[in-house]
């Protein structure tokens, strides 16, 4: 199976082909699937897959060069409208673009759409969607995972070749899984957050997927790098593609984490444990080890994230972003209806949770404590990752049947066990498919130190070269 | 009866040149309604805010004025409450309590007091860097009653000082000589222009023995400050000989019927969430210290004891250090030879005078000449050339019309040819001068226009001939009594 990459190097890949048969995928699989919410015009998108192959004809293509891109819709646009996944902003069109927009138009990527996701990434399933949740292309009765649910199921039944997801705990790992796609969520500070409408803005970071770990770099490659006017953007050492090749795996150091083992089922444990034997079997260093601050995980992310999200959600009153369709009588009624209305259940749940968090009384018993927690964790990982790749499933189920969880959040929550922990510490993780079942598909994450990203593709590819996954794609 | 006062003053960085977090400009006055925004003080969601780096400096040079604990790292926090005027409902700025580290950690600050010439101290609680907020406008009233709100956000995001005293000020005029030291410390540093419409907001507190502290919001100028507060001292003072109770209130300076008015009840702590703002990591301190340091080179004190210690007079010096550019041209134009207490008068007194006749604003420096102008005049008194009543009296007022004009042409004729020809209109007059010194006093104006005649065109100011006149008249009347 060719990558886009190696397509984009031999001067196979043709823009207006490509986008040809992406639209008859779209035409046809869609309506089903529901990965988007705004797709772009056909005639739009046709004439940019025109200038694209003339621009490769003339050879002066760029990296990403009439590549289709599809674009999570809580990443800003100012030619398409960007939702968020919420009623709250049906009507909103940002007047600037992304940074990792600006990256992606420069690259010459043509952007196809906006992906379907959770209500402001809240969620792990794709279900809270305002738009109708996105069903799986490997199994349409599954979810594909959230909150990237639409970036993952595009990239499965080929609508693009690229897409962007952000992931705050797990967001773009858990439909990598769930998708058998690739996802990367980068080093805190490695992709500028400007222009991602917020969710948890310590935990976040926006990241790239694809159906290969090659492709999944090369799109990292465009969208990082430092951004001054994002004061959380950090110079890192920036990654070389020519440079990856699959890890050796005599001088890899693996350590799997024991309790996110435990928690897993069967049969994803079973798939897991064939891929790291392998590794072991071919020189790699594996241990079993464990993670002290594991039972925390959880809480202590979800506290930080509704504390965060509780406060960044606060600006959605009935000021500028209801489509005027809401008038109450009194700016303070219309608030408070403005707000009851346009915002899912689960946004609600989560802001109640987060104002709670945060309130006078509580706060140290909460928030406080969760934020030292969380350096607990960061130092606990940041110990372990120092020489050591860390492993585990990227989720300890295979994906759920719709409605299977969106009524018990505690069940729900748990999807992300295994996830969380890179947001807490800031570390890159980078989940790939190592098997897909009558069950749907089942993925691995790889978690390094900061800036570790090369080792991770590395690693990436090495296993790709173990399960022969690659550029996987269903319907 | 004893009281305390405690004031916290809330004052544009209107020369920050930004706003705090984007690149809009820091003084949104001269904007059209909502022209100077952008998604960061629009608040628009994804929209991140930077710190700017001037308005951090300007902060510490602020807290280094008010000699205060200067925390490593500075850190900002998010105080959340719903208003129309709020792009994000939740304001930046920086609170201790909950994870924050504001720009100072307390201090102390000296004002001076101009009824008395003391250097008064009071301890400085807190000082934040905060976002303004946009400006609302109810078109039908208040903000219960009208159906629609109008928001100008020109002014969200404006770098904001709130300055946090103890209650350590002991009188309602005191308050105001602390107000105006504080503005026009700031101004030295070059934080602000504290005469833009809305530089500055004051919110006082005052207590007096045996009542509550009463909180007046809102108040918008030093003079209000003043006033205010003593139309509350009165209405406490009344209310506790009368046996009454002072309860724990916030009221509302209404500056036009000069009253407070009751706002709400501060019966419990409002919840503000606050939260350290994920989006910025913190500042940090040290590497910006030195920047700050240069920025108070020369504070009002420094000028004013320097000037005294000259032998300028208490009075001239401050008239003189009230005015920042008259301070600067007043150390320029000093030099070895010039006589400081003259000079101090001419800027302080006769010029700066001179360009409020003329209802010119004495804080623009285009109004003002260069020093060299002003140390020549001085040496023109100094060497006899002229009399100080000619340099006070023509040359100034016509100085002070067009500054930049050339002063050789704006000169009189030598004083003495003057007087000389006064002394020719005496002689030649005497019905006048006799009518003049048994009480008739119109006969000046005519002895005043017959020198003026004989001058001829010439240049000159008929108040100098008429001061002229009186005096060497009243030295003529004294000696006719003295013979008599």
């Amino acid at each position: 199976m060719t990558t886009i990459y190696q397509q984009l190097q031999t001067g196979d890949y043709d823009p207006v082909e490509a986008f040809e048969k992406a639209w008859e995928r779209i035409t046809r699989h869609e309506k089903t699937v529901n990965a988007f919410i705004t797709i772009d015009d056909y005639n739009k998108l046709r004439v940019k897959a025109e200038e694209a192959s003339k621009r490769i004809r003339s050879g002066e293509p760029r990296l990403l060069e009439g590549v289709l891109v599809a674009v999570k819709d809580n990443i800003s646009t100012s030619w398409l409208p960007t939702t968020a996944g919420s009623r709250m902003l049906s009507c909103y069109q940002p007047p600037y673009n992304a940074y990792v927009v600006e990256r992606l138009l420069e690259a010459g990527a043509i952007i196809v759409g906006k992906t379907n996701m959770d209500e402001f990434a809240m969620g792990s399933t794709g279900e809270f969607s305002a738009f109708g949740p996105t069903r799986n292309p490997w199994d349409l009765e599954r979810v594909p995972g959230g909150s990237s649910s639409g970036s993952g199921a595009a990239l499965a039944y080929r609508a693009v070749d690229l897409a962007l997801g952000s992931d705050t705990g797990g967001s773009i790992r858990l439909p990598g899984a769930y998708t058998a796609t690739v996802g990367l969520k980068p080093t805190y500070g490695a992709v500028s957050r400007r222009g991602l409408i917020p969710y948890a803005n310590s935990l976040e970071q926006i990241g790239p997927m694809a159906r290969s770990v090659i492709d999944t770099a090369l799109l990292y490659k465009v969208i990082s790098g430092y951004d001054p006017l994002d004061a959380t953007s950090i110079k890192g050492p920036g990654i070389e593609l020519e440079r990856l090749q699959p890890a050796d795996p005599s001088k890899l150091k693996i350590c799997v984490i024991k309790e996110v083992l435990e928690a897993s089922q069967k049969q994803v444990v079973a798939a897991f444990t064939r891929v790291i034997e392998k590794l072991e079997a071919n020189g790699a260093d594996v241990n079993y080890v464990s993670l002290k601050s594991q039972r925390y995980v959880l809480p202590t992310y979800y506290i930080i994230a509704m504390a965060e999200a509780a406060s960044n959600l606060a600006r959605y009153d009935g000021g500028i972003y209801n489509c005027g369709s809401l008038k109450m009588p009194t700016w303070e009624e219309q608030n408070i209806r403005v707000r009851s209305m346009l915002f899912g259940r689960e946004v609600k749940r989560r802001i109640a949770m987060g104002v709670f968090v945060l309130s006078e009384g509580y706060r140290d018993e909460y928030y406080v404590l969760a934020t030292r927690v969380r350096r607990m964790v960061r130092d606990e990982v940041l110990g372990l990752t120092r020489d050591c790749i860390i492993a585990s499933p990227t989720s300890p189920v295979q994906p759920p049947r719709l409605g299977e969880r969106i009524s018990d959040p505690l069940s729900l929550y748990a999807l992300d066990l295994a996830t969380v922990t890179a947001n807490l510490a800031g570390v890159p993780a980078l989940q790939l498919p190592i098997a897909t079942t009558s069950e749907g598909p089942v993925g691995i994450q790889l978690m390094a130190r900061p800036w570790g990203e090369e080792d991770l593709f590395n690693t990436g590819l090495l296993i790709e070269e173990i399960t022969g996954l690659r550029g996987v794609y269903a319907l | 009866m004893k009281m305390k006062i405690g004031l916290e003053v809330h004052v544009q960085l209107t020369r920050a040149g930004t706003k705090l977090f984007c690149g809009c400009d820091s003084d949104y006055r001269v904007y059209a309604t909502n022209e100077n925004v952008c998604p960061v003080c629009l608040g628009l969601p994804g929209a991140l805010p930077v710190p700017s780096k001037k308005a951090v400096i300007l902060a510490l040079a602020a807290a280094m004025i008010f000699n205060c604990r200067i925390p490593d790292a500075i850190v900002f926090t998010r105080k959340h409450y719903f208003y129309p005027d709020l792009p994000k409902n939740y304001q930046i700025t920086q609170y201790e309590k909950a994870g924050g580290a504001p720009v100072c950690l307390g201090g102390e600050f000296e004002y001076l007091d101009p009824d008395t010439w003391e250097w008064r101290k009071v301890r400085i609680r807190r000082l934040n860097l905060e976002e303004d907020p946009g400006r609302s406008v109810y078109p039908e009233g208040s903000i219960v009653t009208s159906r629609h709100v109008l928001v100008d956000y020109n002014r969200s995001g404006v770098p904001l000082l709130e300055i946090v005293t103890e209650p350590d000020i002991p009188s309602p005029r005191a308050a105001r000589a602390f107000v105006e030291y504080l503005l026009l410390s700031l101004e030295y540093i070059g934080a602000v222009n504290p005469r833009l419409e809305g530089a500055f907001r004051v919110d006082a507190n005052i207590s007096l023995e045996g009542g509550e502290r009463v909180e007046i919001k809102n108040i918008g100028s030093t003079y209000e400050v003043e006033k205010a507060l003593l139309y509350e001292y009165k209405r406490q003072k009344l209310l506790l000989e009368n046996g009454g109770q002072v309860k724990r209130e916030t009221r509302h300076w209404d500056a036009v019927r000069r009253v407070t008015k009751p706002l709400r009840h501060k019966e419990e702590e409002e919840e503000y969430l606050y939260m350290p703002d994920p989006d910025l990591p913190p500042v940090l301190t040290r590497p910006l210290i030195s920047e700050a340091k240069e920025r108070l080179v020369t504070l009002p004190r420094h000028v004013f004891e320097w000037m005294t210690s000259k032998g300028v007079s208490r009075e001239v010096a401050w008239s003189i250090v009230q005015v920042q550019h008259a301070a600067q041209l007043y150390k320029e134009a000093l030099t070895s030879g010039t006589d400081p207490r003259l000079l101090a008068r001419f800027i302080g007194v006769d010029y700066k005078g001179a360009l409020k006749d003329l209802q010119k604003d004495v804080h623009d420096p285009g109004n003002w000449p260069e020093p060299a102008v002003f140390r020549k005049l001085v040496e023109y008194v100094q060497t006899g050339a002229y009399p100080l009543e000619a340099i006070t009296g023509i040359v100034i007022p016509k100085l002070a019309v067009n500054p930049q004009v050339n002063l050789e042409s704006i000169l009189p004729e030598k004083a003495s040819n003057v007087e000389e020809v006064i002394r020719i209109v005496i002689k030649e007059n005497r019905k006048a001068v006799n009518d003049y010194l048994s009480g008739r006093r119109k006969a000046l104006d005519y002895l005043v226009g017959q020198v003026i005649r004989k001058v001829g065109k010439k240049a000159i100011d008929p108040r100098t001939v008429r001061e002229l006149l009186i005096k060497i008249l009243t030295g003529e009347r004294e000696r006719r009594e003295r013979n008599s």
